[in-house]
């Protein structure tokens, strides 16, 4: 698919380690994409929501369902649920 | 479409009273003003050293915007301001503003409480409490 900038955010952030990264990738949805992250190390495991539920946006839109499409995507924000006012 | 909307996403305090002559020179007709502050708050069973507050800003800003503009939709109302501060935040700092203003009072007000629903758990902000003796996300009760 080409080269993507991955945003993580709180707790995300804090396991995974950095802010953003600029990622190679072959995945054509964010389910998939989770799964091939995996192969760059065990911190990514938190992405696949097992301690809280874990939030995507893709180019600024926040997206529920992890088939939606992110092909063509040129940024996709990972966060855990959002906790304003 | 009302087009008194003002969203603010930022770091630095804001000025009830600005905000207030601001707002007079823009509503004439409303005879309504409601205001909400959110404010940081310390802990019951720890001190609170500092409340960090993470955004999404881009994100944020244009979720408020949707909600606000929902709220202009459902309501009918002369004027919408929301401004939310992250960075690190101390106890009784200020953290959110809404100021909702119509004709009477009770638009104003169900409008202001579903914004602040939304706020809660639908925008990019994530607070993080930094106490004495712990520190941990905050998460949505």
């Amino acid at each position: 698919m080409g080269k993507v900038k991955l945003k993580y955010f709180s707790r995300i952030r804090e396991t995974i380690g950095k802010t953003s990264e600029l990622v190679e990738i072959k995945s054509t949805n964010i389910q998939d994409l989770i799964e091939e992250l995996q192969a760059m190390g065990e911190q990514y495991s938190v992405l696949k929501g097992r301690d809280f539920a874990v939030y995507s946006a893709i180019d600024q839109n926040i997206v529920t369902d992890v088939k939606t499409s992110i092909e063509g995507a040129t940024e996709i924000a990972f966060f855990p649920p959002m906790t304003g006012g | 479409m009302l087009n008194k909307i003002i969203v603010a996403v930022q770091k630095s305090d804001f000025d009830l009273n600005s905000e207030m002559e601001t707002l007079k020179l823009k509503t004439e007709k409303a005879g309504a003003v409601v205001i909400f502050v959110g404010k940081v708050r310390d802990l019951e069973d720890d001190k609170l050293k500092y409340l960090e507050i993470e955004s999404f800003e881009e994100l944020a800003k244009s979720q408020i915007k949707e909600i606000c503009d929902d709220a202009a939709n459902k309501w009918d109302l002369e004027y919408i301001l929301v401004k939310h501060r992250f960075g690190r935040l101390k106890i009784n700092d200020n953290i959110v503003l809404v100021i909702t203003s119509s004709k009477h009072r009770k638009k104003a007000y169900e409008a202001s409480e579903f914004i602040m629903e939304y706020l809660k758990s639908n925008v990019p902000f994530w607070k993080k409490e930094v106490a004495d003796k712990t520190q941990r996300w905050v998460e949505n009760s």
